[in-house]
């Protein structure tokens, strides 16, 4: 067995294109679940019940089921509820994003309730209202802290991207099966796939390893 | 118009995603335990002074953990069978894979137990006359693994999450159970729905256990790494 990584070369280009895809769904992702996290993390912090609950039942529920399984859900089951279709980004981007946003809420969660109360305290005797002291005095103070885990969050919703190529959508895993299915180079083909998602991801997960070290030397 | 909904032909396909559940079973139990077993090698080899056994080990654990599972399952299931000129189910190529992936993430958590563990536990077994070996067998990993129990099924409880990626290559496991069932019903949002509800059900199950050994282990005064 010889290998040639010519045949992998000649398609840059569909690499390249699904480079795109897997960074375009990496973004939204990223986007949408750390932000709907936040939301879902208030929640879960809220003493209010009609709060609270509602943000548990999300976070239990999608904590405690495969991501591609809501991937599956999202693209074959909800557009018969809906009377429109649902695109393979659009699937891929709600599962992974809900699912991300579930993680992340305990992250959010786990770190405002890191912050001492006299931050509060503190921050009432100043005149402030809650969210003004929630937006000013204790969630830079509890980003710091949430940081490293919010980043492997982010490491993890750059690795589930590939769940995308499952629906189809044009992603690098989906263009390294193409490739390989044209060239009858598997070998080469997803050995190219995985050494790129390693050279994205392995910069991302040092950097991980470096906020936690600094985090445990400040505190 | 609303749709009606109807889950009488999911229910008729049930032996269907019974076997789809038990398949899961068999292959997330198979690689859990290949993946313990790896990954306190993996671990004992990082932890080694030995340069040229901790760097193998630790490039593998860092390989493992960075790139996506599902890239490391097509690799094992279509690149390495042409590579090694051999078979390869789709089970066995799952469990391979399964198996190293979830390795290198339990490698960390044995990592991390047993750098818990104090100094002073090494020392005296040093001055009751013990090896390394016998000291991390007898004194360090006993202590260790009860820290670890925490860590260690929350890892397993995502194993089982993981091993959905199979149905992507054709093993009957439930989620490709459901994708059949579906097909022959023409009833995908009933087929779904139900078989992220068996998911989230044996899942939930699993964390709440998870969540009450933790708890037990907190009140006994066992501190847990993560």
């Amino acid at each position: 067995m010889r290998w040639d990584f010519a045949s992998v070369f000649d398609n840059t280009d569909a690499l390249l294109v699904g480079a795109a895809g897997t960074l375009r769904i990496f973004a939204i992702c990223l986007v949408l679940g750390l932000s709907l996290g936040l939301i879902v993390g208030l929640g879960r912090y809220s003493r209010n019940r009609w709060l609270h609950i509602p943000a548990t039942i999300f976070v239990e529920f999608f904590r405690n089921t495969p991501v591609l399984v809501q991937i599956l859900w999202f693209y074959f089951a909800l557009p018969i509820l809906l009377p429109f279709q649902i695109s393979p980004l659009a699937a891929a981007s709600l599962g992974i994003s809900l699912n991300s946003a579930a993680f992340s809420a305990e992250i959010y969660r786990g770190g405002i309730q890191s912050i001492e109360t006299g931050q509060w305290d503190g921050a009432r005797a100043l005149g402030m209202r809650w969210g003004q002291a929630m937006r000013r005095i204790i969630l830079p103070q509890a980003l710091k802290r949430m940081l490293p885990a919010l980043t492997n969050r982010a490491i993890e919703i750059f690795k589930m991207s590939t769940l995308a190529s499952a629906v189809a959508y044009v992603e690098l895993l989906q263009q390294g099966k193409l490739i390989a299915s044209l060239n009858y180079n598997p070998i080469e083909a997803y050995t190219a796939v995985a050494v790129i998602f390693f050279v994205f991801l392995w910069p991302l997960v040092q950097f991980s390893y470096f906020l936690e070290r600094r985090l445990r030397r400040d505190e | 118009m609303a749709y009606q909904w109807d889950f009488s032909p999911v229910l008729a396909n049930a032996p269907l995603l019974v076997e789809g559940l038990v398949n899961t079973l068999r292959i997330t139990g198979t690689a859990l335990a290949f993946g313990v077993a790896l990954g306190l090698g993996l671990a004992l080899l990082r932890l080694s002074p030995r340069r040229f056994l901790s760097w193998p080990a630790g490039f593998v654990i860092e390989v493992f953990r960075t790139t996506p599972p599902l890239v490391q399952l097509f690799w094992f299931f279509f690149a390495l069978p042409i590579l090694v000129g051999i078979e390869m189910t789709p089970f066995v190529a799952g469990a391979v894979t399964f198996s190293i992936q979830s390795a290198s993430f339990f490698a960390e958590v044995f990592r991390a137990g047993i750098q818990s563990i104090e100094r002073g536990q090494w020392d005296g077994a040093r001055a009751l006359g013990m090896r390394h070996d016998q000291a991390m067998r007898r004194i360090i990993l006993p202590q260790a693994v009860k820290r670890m129990i925490p860590a260690f099924m929350e890892r397993a409880i995502e194993l089982m999450k993981t091993t959905t990626l199979i149905a992507t290559i054709s093993y009957a496991d439930l989620l490709f159970a459901a994708n059949e069932v579906s097909q022959k019903t023409f009833r995908p949002l009933e087929t779904y729905t139900v078989v992220a509800l068996i998911y989230f059900v044996v899942i939930f199950l699993a964390s709440q256990v998870a969540r009450l050994v933790e708890l037990r282990l907190a009140r006994s005064g066992e501190s847990t790494v993560h």
